[in-house]
């Protein structure tokens, strides 16, 4: 007797070789199988726990911890860490745990708002030049190119530069940078989308161009648009912090970590590391996080991959 | 194959015109007057008038653009505020130094990353391939400089083995008598062989700092690369006709996975030039690099404008020459027939 009539209709659907599950209803079901297979996957647990512990951390620790990151204590200063300063203090006798954490904060936050912001704009003129198409396509791509002709740290120099130095400026300088990266990933996904069968089918029952959009092309650029915004928030830690390092970006006194690498440097080779490599440390631990949490996303997620489960 | 070549070199002309669009407007349309960028905050009122009129700030804003970059690309880009010499000076003077430490970091860059890769496939090393897979994800997302920090506090200051910060050469060697303007090989061309290894090892951590992002980047596009050609069909046809394992990987693997590496080099470029900005003041490597480090901290725009839009035009080109190369080396390119049938 064979194993279906044993366990009756439910008991097959369950026999099915995983990843062949039957396609997903609609929008709700789907935006659920995504988050059940992130959740229930062990390597992205990884990266994820790093950044929601790095956020608590920017949070908290500058509210509960006893030093502020500026104030300054000159007769403690330059002191190697110790248990009063676990990451030692600077040459004006700030603390540098103060001040990590701070940095911490700064780069969180703003790295989030030039990630979102580049999402935003990035995704608004690809899912127009996709969907619009003709002329203003054609426009819309010609200035991603424009864009995309400088090396990216640059053009954010450059921003900086003509729009007067500053975070501010710097975080606008870097989200410049990432639109054409949105742009173009989500035209081409616009593309991709509008050539499937069921945008045929929705227009053949009488929907607008808008409701398709709204209703089935935007819902299905999610993933996509979702991996990118993790890939582009750990170059927008780099970018800021770069910007900062080469006094572009947060200026004197922010606790900002490339900025404090910068102040930190010439007492690095005179034996007290401590005020660069902790922001360093820091710095790496985001992006590292951040870029593995896209890889794996895009391992997830990716409709175009082979390991898509959706 | 001329179509293809003609239309690239067209592409990259309409990237040069965006990009000079686009530096114009960030440089002049936006708010904030570019004649006090270009003196400085402690000019007089006169000098900013001057400035105003000799750029042309009075004029339309397409003559502007007509003359920012007719100026640019006579190599006119005025004079630094800071020490009064012209850009053009400044920036050929410190170019040798940027581009020996280029091509230094490139060929450390390229052999190390085709040497790990092979170790990972060829010689299926399976914890080598876990370490240099965690190697590349560390190396990606940490800025340059905190490497070239790390370096120097590893290898200078705990260690003693390696020159720290101090320039192209030690403090006591006189530089070889100029003929490339590269040091290394100026002192092997005037048989100064301890020239040479002072100048070489000098080289070394600034190379392998800049180096670190693209290899990071390279190694694991040439790693996936290798695995996936040696699932090809080609290759099992090439050992079952009898060739010996590592001449198939060889002849027959090594190019096809090595091609889309070649595309990668407009990358490190842009790696490169933005790197030499956040890597040379670390080592005090008297480059372009530093030269506009310390060009931003005196505000001294003339030179920081120059460097932005040079980059551009260079990143342009040799992208434009990586294609091409691409076009001329990989027959799917060249004869659009093949990529179809």
């Amino acid at each position: 007797m064979s194993s279906r009539l044993i366990l009756g209709a439910e008991g097959a659907a369950t026999l099915r070789p995983p990843g062949l599950e039957p396609p997903a209803a609609g929008v709700g079901e789907r935006a659920r199988r995504a988050s059940r297979a992130l959740l229930s996957d062990r390597r992205i647990a990884v990266p994820l726990g790093v950044l929601v512990a790095l956020v608590l951390f920017a949070i908290f620790a500058p509210i509960f911890w006893k030093y502020g990151p500026n104030t300054q204590d000159l007769i403690n200063s330059l002191k190697s860490p110790s248990t009063n300063h676990p990451m030692g203090t600077d040459q004006l006798g700030r603390d540098v745990f103060a001040r990590f954490a701070q940095g911490a904060r700064i780069s969180l936050i703003v790295a989030t708002l030039v990630t979102v912001a580049g999402a935003i704009v990035g995704g608004l003129i690809g899912l127009l030049a996709g969907t619009i198409g003709g002329f203003s396509d054609g426009v819309a791509m010609r200035a991603m190119d424009a864009i995309l002709a400088f090396p990216p740290l640059i053009l954010a120099m450059a921003v900086t530069v003509g729009l007067g130095i500053g975070l501010n400026t710097a975080a606008i300088g870097v989200a410049l940078v990432s639109v054409p990266w949105y742009a173009r990933l989500l035209r081409s996904e616009a593309l991709r989308i509008r050539s499937l069968p069921f945008i045929e089918a929705s227009y053949a029952i009488g929907m607008t161009r808008a409701r398709v959009i709204s209703r089935h092309v935007i819902p299905h650029m999610m993933p996509v648009l979702f991996i990118q915004m993790a890939a582009a928030f750990g170059y927008a830690v780099l970018g800021l912090a770069s910007l900062s390092f080469v006094g572009l970006g947060a200026q004197v006194p922010t606790a900002e970590w490339g900025a404090m690498i910068t102040e930190g440097l010439s007492y690095s080779l005179t034996g007290q590391w401590w005020i660069s490599i902790f922001p360093g440390l820091g710095l790496l631990v985001t992006v590292t996080a951040a870029s593995m949490l896209s890889d794996r996303l895009r391992d997830l997620l990716d409709p175009r991959g082979e390991y898509a489960r959706l | 194959m001329g179509a293809v070549v003609a239309k690239r070199v067209l592409g990259s002309i309409g990237a040069i015109f965006g990009a000079t669009v686009l530096a114009f407007i960030i440089m002049r349309a936006l708010p904030g007057n570019p004649a006090r960028l270009i003196v400085g905050p402690l000019a007089t009122p006169h000098a900013v008038a001057s400035v105003s009129h000799e750029i042309g700030l009075d004029k339309p804003v397409l003559t502007q653009y007509w003359l920012y970059i007719s100026h640019f690309f006579q190599g006119d880009w005025g004079y630094s505020y800071a020490d009064g010499k012209s850009v053009k000076a400044l920036i050929g003077e410190r170019l040798p130094a940027t581009i020996e430490l280029a091509i230094f970091s490139f060929a450390l860059t390229m052999i190390c990353a085709v040497v790990a890769a092979l170790l990972v496939t060829y010689r299926q090393r399976p914890v080598a391939d876990r370490i240099l897979r965690g190697v590349a994800y560390v190396g990606f997302g940490t800025p340059p400089f905190f490497v070239a920090l790390l370096l120097l506090i590893v290898f200078f200051r705990s260690f003693h083995v390696l020159p720290g910060p101090e320039g192209r050469l030690g403090l006591q060697a006189a530089p070889p008598p100029t003929v490339t303007h590269m040091y290394t090989l100026d002192a092997l061309i005037a048989g100064q062989f301890s020239t040479f290894w002072s100048s070489f090892v000098h080289l070394l951590l600034p190379a392998i700092a800049l180096g670190l992002s693209s290899f990071s980047f390279i190694v694991r596009l040439l790693r996936a690369n290798l695995l996936e050609v040696s699932r090809e069909p080609f290759l099992t046809v090439a050992r079952g006709k009898g060739l010996r394992r590592w001449t198939a990987f060889r002849r027959h693997a090594l190019p096809n996975a090595f091609l889309p590496t070649l595309t990668a080099g407009g990358l490190v470029l842009g790696e490169f030039l933005a790197g030499s900005v956040l890597i040379e003041r670390v080592f005090n490597w008297p480059g372009i690099g530093s030269l506009v480090f310390d060009a931003i901290v005196k505000q001294d725009y003339a030179i920081v404008q120059t460097f932005i839009l040079l980059s551009a035009v260079i990143f342009v080109l040799v992208n434009l020459v990586v294609d091409l190369l691409y076009a001329v080396i990989d027959p799917r390119v060249r004869i659009p027939s093949v990529a179809t049938a």
